[in-house]
Order: C-alpha cells, then sequence, then structure tokens
C-alpha cells in the first residue's frame, strides 16, 4: 500500500519535474529568440515575470486567466478520457457565458445577487452541457461523428450569440454586438481585495479535484474511462455505454458552459462573442495536464502564467507581440509529447504493463 | 440575358471562388489522412501560408514568388508535423492542435513585426500594386451561359486545383502510388511487407499536404482579398476537416461537400443583400430576420445533409496509430 503511494506520488512527481523543465527550456529558448530579433532578453524575462507574477495583483490577472482555461481544459480532459472527442468547448462556453448574460442583465431573479449569481452559473452550466448534448445526440441517433458535428455547432453557437448580443441582449447606444455591462452587485465576489482574485477561480479548482475523485475513485469514472478505451469491452460488461456517453458529454460541456458563465460574472463583466479562444485553446490544456484533472490545474495555471506575461511585455515600451505565448506554448506541446513517447516507448520495450497506450488498437 | 441567368451566374462564380481554397487545402487533408495521419493543424499551417505570401509578395512585388513562399512555408510546417507524428510518435491530435496555436501565434508575431517593419522604413504595409493576383477569364468559354465563368472565370490557382483535383483523383484511384497511399492508412503491415517505407511514405503525404494548405493560404491573402489579418482563417481549416469526413473519405465526396458549403455561403451572401432591395413580399420579409442567421446558414446546412444522409464511414484504419506499433 504504502510502496504503490510512493510509486505513485514518484511518478507524478517525475511527471512535474519533466514539464517543468521543458517549460523551463522553452521560455529560455524563447527569450534567445527574442535576443535574436533585437529585444533585450533580460528586459523581457524581468517584464514577463513581473507582468505575470510580480505582485499580487500581477499573480491575480494569471490566475483569472487561467481559470477560464481550466475549465475549458476540464471539459476537454473529461470527454477525450472517455473517448468523447468533444472539439465544440468553444461553443458551449459561449452558449455558457451568453445565458449568463441574460441571467445577469435582463431576467435577474428577484433583483438578489444570492439568487442571481447562482443562477447565472448553473443555467451557464446547463446551457453547455445542453449545446454538448446535441452533438452526442447527432452522434448516438444520427450517425454523425461528435469530432465535426461540435466544430460545426462551434460556428453555429458563435453567430447565435452575435444575433442575441446585436438583438435582445444588446447594449444601450451602440451598434456593435455587445451586451450591457452587469451591474457591480452581480460580479463574481473577490476573496481579496483590489485584486482579480474571484471566487470563480476556487470554483473552478474544487470543481477539478471535483471531477479527479469521479474519474479516479468511482465506478461511474472507472466504466467511461473503458467506454473510451474500448467501447466493445464496455459493452460486453453490460456498461451503460450511451448513457455514460451522454452523462460525459453533458459533464464536459457543462464544464465549458460554466467557464463561460465565470468568464463574464468574474472578469470581463460584458460580453461579446469574441472572448477569446479559450475552447479550442483547453483542449491544448487538456492535453498538457495528461487529460488528469490535477494536471490540467497545473498546466491552465502555466498557460494563464504565459499569456498575461505576454500581454504586459507586448504592453511595455518592448512591444514584443503577445502571440510569442501562443507560439511557446505549441512549442512545450509538441516537446512534451515527443517526449512523452519516448518514455512510453521505453516503459512499453522493458514490458512494463503499468503503461498503457492510448491508441495502440485500430479504432472503428 | 435575363434575371435567371444573372443570378445562375453570380451564385456558381461565387461559390466556385469560395470553395477553392477548402478544396486546395481539403486535396491534401485527404491524402494525408488516406495515409493514416489526421492533422487538426491546418488552420495553422493555412495561416502561415497567409501570413507567408503577403509579407514575401508585399516585399519582392511578385505575387507568384508569394506563392512559392507560401508552400514553401506550409511544407516547413509539414516537417515539424511529421517530426512531431511520425517520428517522434506523438499523439496525431494532440500534435495537431500544437500546430495550429504555432500556427496562429507565429503568423501573429510576424504580423505585428512586420507592420513595425515596413513603417519604420516608411513604407505601406498593404501590397504593392498589381503585385496581387486577380482573377483571369479564359478566352471564349467563359462566355458559356450559366455556369462558364464559374469555372473559366476564375484566379489562376483555382485552375490549378482543378487540375490537382483530376490528377490526385486518377492517382488514388487508378495508379500504384495510389494504392500504396491507401495502403499506408489501411495496412501499414503489408506495405512494410512490400518494401514501401512507411514513415517515409507518410512523410511525403504529409509534405503534400502542407503545401496545398500553403497554397491554400495564399489564396485567402494575396488573391481573395489582398489583405491579411490576424486569424483571417476563421476557422475554415477546421470546415476542411469536417469536410473531409463529410465526404467520406473520397475525392469527389470532399469537393462536393466544398462546393455545396461555399453555394450555400454565397447564397445566404446574396440573400442577404437582396432582400433589402426586392421588391418580392417573401424576399422583403426577410429583413426582419438577423444577419447572423444567413451567416449560421452553412454550417446548421452541413449539419442537416449529415443527419439526414446518417451513414457512418469509419475512413482509415491506421488514422492516429504511429507505425511501427510496438508490441509487448
Amino acid at each position: 500500500m504504502i510502496r504503490r503511494l510512493f510509486k505513485r506520488i514518484w511518478s507524478a512527481a517525475t511527471a512535474v519535474t519533466l514539464a517543468v523543465l521543458v517549460c523551463g527550456a522553452v521560455l529560455t529558448l524563447a527569450i534567445g529568440a527574442a535576443a535574436l530579433l533585437g529585444y533585450p532578453p533580460l528586459r523581457v524575462a524581468d517584464l514577463w515575470l513581473h507582468g505575470a507574477a510580480g505582485s499580487w495583483y500581477a499573480l491575480s490577472s494569471s490566475c483569472a486567466d487561467a481559470c477560464p482555461l481550466l475549465l475549458t481544459g476540464l471539459a476537454a480532459g473529461v470527454a477525450f478520457r472517455a473517448g468523447v472527442l468533444n472539439i465544440g468547448a468553444q461553443g458551449q462556453f459561449l452558449m455558457g457565458a451568453l445565458v449568463a448574460v441574460a441571467l445577469s442583465t435582463r431576467m435577474m431573479i428577484c433583483h438578489q445577487p444570492v439568487l442571481v449569481i447562482p443562477t447565472a452559473l448553473i443555467g451557464g452550466a446547463l446551457a453547455g452541457g445542453m449545446w454538448g448534448l446535441i452533438a452526442q445526440y447527432l452522434e448516438r441517433y444520427r450517425s454523425v461523428p461528435v469530432v465535426l458535428s461540435t466544430i460545426l455547432l462551434n460556428f453555429v453557437a458563435l453567430y447565435l450569440a452575435e444575433a442575441a448580443l446585436q438583438g435582445p441582449l444588446q447594449a444601450v447606444g451602440t451598434a456593435a454586438a455587445q451586451s450591457p455591462e452587469i451591474a457591480g452587485k452581480y460580479w463574481l465576489p473577490l476573496f481579496v481585495a483590489y485584486t482579480d482574485f474571484h471566487i470563480g477561480i476556487i470554483l473552478a479548482i474544487i470543481l477539478a479535484v471535483l471531477l479527479w475523485v469521479l474519474q479516479e475513485r468511482t465506478v461511474f469514472g472507472f466504466e467511461s474511462q473503458v467506454v473510451g478505451l474500448n467501447p466493445g469491452t464496455a459493452k460486453a460488461m453490460r456498461m451503460p455505454v450511451t448513457w455514460r456517453q451522454f452523462q460525459i458529454m453533458f459533464i464536459s460541456g457543462g464544464c465549458a458552459g460554466l467557464g463561460g458563465a465565470i468568464q463574464v460574472l468574474g472578469q470581463v463583466h460584458f460580453m461579446t462573442a469574441h472572448m477569446g479562444n479559450y475552447g479550442y485553446a483547453g483542449i491544448a490544456v487538456a492535453l498538457l495536464g495528461r487529460l488528469n484533472p490535477l494536471g490540467i490545474i497545473l498546466s491552465a495555471g502555466f498557460f494563464g502564467f504565459l499569456d498575461t506575461g505576454a500581454f504586459r511585455v507586448e504592453e511595455s515600451s518592448l512591444a514584443l507581440p503577445h502571440d510569442m505565448a501562443n507560439v511557446i506554448k505549441a512549442v512545450v506541446i509538441l516537446v512534451m509529447l515527443v517526449l512523452a513517447g519516448i518514455s512510453l516507448r521505453r516503459s512499453r520495450r522493458v514490458g512494463n504493463p503499468g503503461s498503457s497506450a492510448p491508441t495502440e488498437t485500430p479504432s472503428a | 440575358m435575363n434575371t435567371t441567368q444573372n443570378i445562375i451566374t453570380f451564385l456558381s462564380r461565387q461559390a466556385v471562388t469560395a470553395a477553392t481554397p477548402m478544396i486546395l487545402a481539403g486535396v491534401g487533408e485527404l491524402v494525408g489522412e488516406l495515409s493514416g495521419v489526421i492533422n487538426i493543424g491546418i488552420e495553422g499551417t493555412m495561416l502561415m501560408g497567409c501570413i507567408a505570401a503577403y509579407t514575401v509578395t508585399g516585399v519582392t512585388g511578385h505575387g507568384t514568388v508569394g506563392l512559392l513562399a507560401a508552400v514553401a512555408t506550409g511544407m516547413v510546417m509539414a516537417v515539424i508535423f511529421a517530426a512531431a507524428t511520425l517520428w517522434g510518435r506523438a499523439d496525431q491530435i494532440v500534435a495537431g492542435t500544437a500546430m495550429d496555436l504555432l500556427g496562429v501565434g507565429l503568423s501573429g508575431m510576424i504580423w505585428m513585426m512586420y507592420q513595425n517593419w515596413r513603417e519604420n522604413l516608411g513604407f505601406s504595409t498593404a501590397l504593392p500594386h498589381g503585385s496581387g493576383f486577380s482573377p483571369v477569364a479564359i478566352p471564349l468559354l467563359h462566355e458559356i451561359p450559366y455556369l462558364g465563368p464559374a469555372v473559366f472565370e476564375q484566379y489562376m490557382l483555382c485552375y490549378l486545383t482543378i487540375c490537382l483535383c483530376v490528377v490526385a483523383w486518377w492517382t488514388l484511384n487508378h495508379t500504384r502510388l495510389g494504392l500504396i497511399i491507401r495502403a499506408l492508412g489501411d495496412a501499414p503491415e503489408a506495405c512494410h511487407a512490400a518494401g514501401v517505407r512507411v514513415r517515409l511514405g507518410r512523410s511525403l503525404c504529409l509534405l503534400f499536404a502542407g503545401a496545398c494548405a500553403g497554397a491554400a493560404g495564399a489564396y485567402l491573402s494575396i488573391m481573395q482579398t489582398h489583405a491579411f489579418a490576424s486569424d483571417m482563417t476563421g476557422g475554415e481549416g477546421f470546415v476542411v476537416l469536417a469536410l473531409v469526413i463529410f465526404g467520406r473519405w473520397k475525392l469527389p465526396g470532399l469537393v462536393g461537400g466544398c462546393l455545396f458549403f461555399g453555394l450555400i455561403n454565397s447564397l445566404q451572401q446574396t440573400l442577404q443583400a437582396a432582400r433589402y432591395t426586392s421588391q418580392n413580399s417573401v424576399l422583403h420579409a426577410l429583413t426582419h430576420v438577423p444577419f447572423q442567421f444567413f451567416q449560421m446558414l452553412p454550417y446548421v446546412a452541413a449539419i442537416a445533409a449529415l443527419a439526414v444522409m446518417s451513414r457512418k464511414s469509419p475512413g482509415p484504419r491506421y488514422i492516429n496509430i504511429p507505425w511501427p506499433s510496438i508490441k509487448t
């Protein structure tokens, strides 16, 4: 028992150490590349670090930026682990944000923050979940692959959100597709004053831990993993495959929708249809976190740190494009993938049955 | 010339113009997927093609050089992707999303730095006059009523795309090379036994796909719009991925899907414009519909078409399975 625990901690520690080493190496390379392009490297590094973690405020904006990434990352992670290829976190995120904005600017329940905030969050999560279920329904009953329908539904959600934001939800006195600002009393409360530390961040982390427990310590989690690895086996073991897939899709879409709701209530306080590519970035977050909810917390934090720092460097007199952050993320993911592939190959060669490759068998 | 003929001519020409980059990128993606590699990152590759074509054309003043640069850039992206997935055994979906991020990030970075650089030198960032491409009408043929202009009054790259489609279809279905490409994705062991180097073969297919996606990017930036904007592909790469599945990994299906998508798209644009000027009461009633619902139409139509056709095709069996697979 103790030995197993030790082994687990050891493997987690090596994985995290590897990730940290890779991130450090890539960051160093990036700063070197910036130097080659004529930007003073030390000042870039200094601005980056200070912008992302130099003060409580900087740290809080990194965390607030990581929060939607964490939720969309969870959405992708939960779904991928169960073999439900939900690429639609972007659309589910938008639908969640849309419903949350509607519930906090147009349909406030009793005008009481105690009622409005929870209903907006829950409404957002439900909207995301339902949006996901459309794709799962199409897969199950109309044989449209989820990968395909979620991609297409992302665009439908985008235009639906724009139509709503230019129609019933539009702010007074603007022609743009934009909602009015949410009244201050409906904002998510901060737990450190004068920062961006809103309770949505805590909520997201709690949700991640809950999902970890659900995945690792319950029958539901085990069954959904079997469904993901081999639906045929799951069926033979009399697991409710279809039902599990619908549940997983609902949870996944719900996470993304909650992410949208938290983003509008906690961070930006109004909505446009172009709130950032959190949905697509969430896929990368989930995969860097190895589809493990606890790993996803770390990788979302890393992404938030990179993004926030990059924006500060761009705003400074150096004007280094913030898209640098995306390049760094991409390189980190590629390097991690290749390294993981190599370590997988090694452990396979010595015949360690503990490591399982997700896709070694042809999938139908 | 009557009105109906005008409308048909206009719509079909618009549809082909809009469908060309999707067909181009789609042919590449199709060949890649048939060989057993799914590349989610074509969106990123297309963006890199856009920026490469635009900046190189802007600097040299020659559109052709820009197009070649875009093709080369697409191939470089393909080399990175092939190195990670085929030789580094990375998961293709994950590596594909990373390639997307890379494309978005690098193209955005290059665009900002290019703007700064040109402005510091005192140049405009717009393309030099006459360096972008314009449609070329083929004499006589483009005067064919109804569908003449759709096929014979297009950009040079569109004619090349049509040739490419024919060649690719012939190659895939009637030649030994096509057989090998399909076998790479369906039975790599057989290829291996026959002395075909699986990873090399797949790498070459990916190179082709990268070149196609890069050229599609160039089409968007230096032909269709003569401009660059960050994220200008606007999800077109993802739509291409969807259309490959939509066409069930068959070239005619893919082309049909792209044309259908392009047609619905041009139809919705025309309807959007026409509803304000038309005397027809039905069309006029549409003025009350928000224009976003028109923009949504191609995607809804694609979903509806899929839901109605409703037959799953498994596609190449060895998509996203590294070679050689290691037995425990």
